[in-house]
């Protein structure tokens, strides 16, 4: 095994273990009696944190070129942003069914 | 010169053009088919969390979430032997790439047959697409929706890797082909990760 393949199987390890790490946080806090969003926010910064470390290095994509990367990155960010308009109405419907006032 | 050095010609301009994003084109549309996928699970998993913010006795019916640690281990795992079969590819030792490429295909298999396993176990107290023990409708819809879509991928990921491995073997297909299917392989992994907390210990039964 020549020093760059050890290196780079190294850093996937690493990766592996910082993953295995998160998520066996991620299960611990499942089982925690924490309040609703207090956990969603938990939950997602550590799947974010995450889906950052296989991509850039389990997909490789920080090897990239610059211009790549941003086109990747700023297209999935809009992406996902712009899919978050839904709440307003999820809430909407939430106070609707908690107070039986207008749609069931 | 001829009528086809003509016809060329006046197209070599763009065809000759050089890449700004400077990867291979099979890479570029793995890429681009990725995107694609990430906006329909965005969308799935919009649509499940949009039901169950709007449902308020939205069931929680997870006891224990065992199954779906060891299947998150077995994903977590499966990822990095993928990736020493990317290594063993790219330093030409096509024994070990493929070894390695049957291990990670034999942990889809596991992985699928533990799904399944955990979707039996659904089915057997009550859980359809329209109705469920618990009371709200959506539940069943959501949750097999959302865990099936990611289900057909894993299932055609397992499909895409013992074929790349079998055609890398006979020498129809290089290091990029796995590299390529590395990247469909740590999506389908990437998104799983996201499935685990929205879907089973957002619901654990407290």
């Amino acid at each position: 095994m020549t020093t760059a393949e050890g290196n780079g199987i190294k850093k996937y390890v690493t990766v592996y273990l910082c993953l295995l790490v998160i998520t066996a946080l991620q299960f611990f806090i499942g089982y925690k009696n924490i309040e609703g969003s207090q956990m969603v926010v938990r939950f997602l910064t550590f799947a974010v944190i995450e889906a950052i470390l296989v991509v850039l290095f389990w997909m490789n994509l920080g090897s990239e070129k610059r211009v790549f990367v941003k086109f990747i990155v700023f297209f999935m960010l809009f992406v996902l942003a712009t899919m978050n308009y839904i709440w307003t109405d999820s809430f909407r419907l939430l106070l609707f069914r908690l107070t039986k006032i207008g749609p069931s | 010169m001829s009528e086809a050095h003509l016809t060329m010609g006046a197209h070599s301009g763009g065809a000759m053009e050089e890449s700004p994003f400077a990867i291979p084109s099979k890479k570029l549309a793995m890429w681009l088919f990725l995107m694609a996928d990430v906006m329909t699970f965005a969308a799935c998993v919009a649509a499940y969390a949009f039901l169950r913010n709007s449902t308020p006795d939205w069931p929680r019916p997870f006891h224990g979430v065992t199954n779906v640690a060891i299947m998150t281990l077995i994903m977590l795992t499966s990822g990095l032997t993928m990736l020493i079969a990317l290594g063993a590819a790219k330093s030409d030792d096509k024994a070990g790439a493929f070894r390695w490429m049957m291990i990670t295909a034999a942990a889809g298999v596991v992985f699928t047959l533990l799904h399944v396993r955990d979707w039996m176990g659904m089915i057997n107290q009550g859980v359809s697409l329209f109705q469920n023990p618990w009371g709200p409708a959506a539940f069943g819809a959501g949750f097999y929706a959302v865990t099936g879509f990611s289900l057909l991928h894993i299932s055609a990921g397992t499909i895409a890797l013992i074929i790349v491995a079998i055609r890398y073997r006979g020498g129809r297909y290089n290091a990029d082909d796995i590299e390529i299917v590395n990247l469909f392989w740590q999506f389908v992994g990437l998104v799983w990760l996201f499935i685990v907390p929205v879907v089973y210990l957002m619901n654990l039964a407290r």
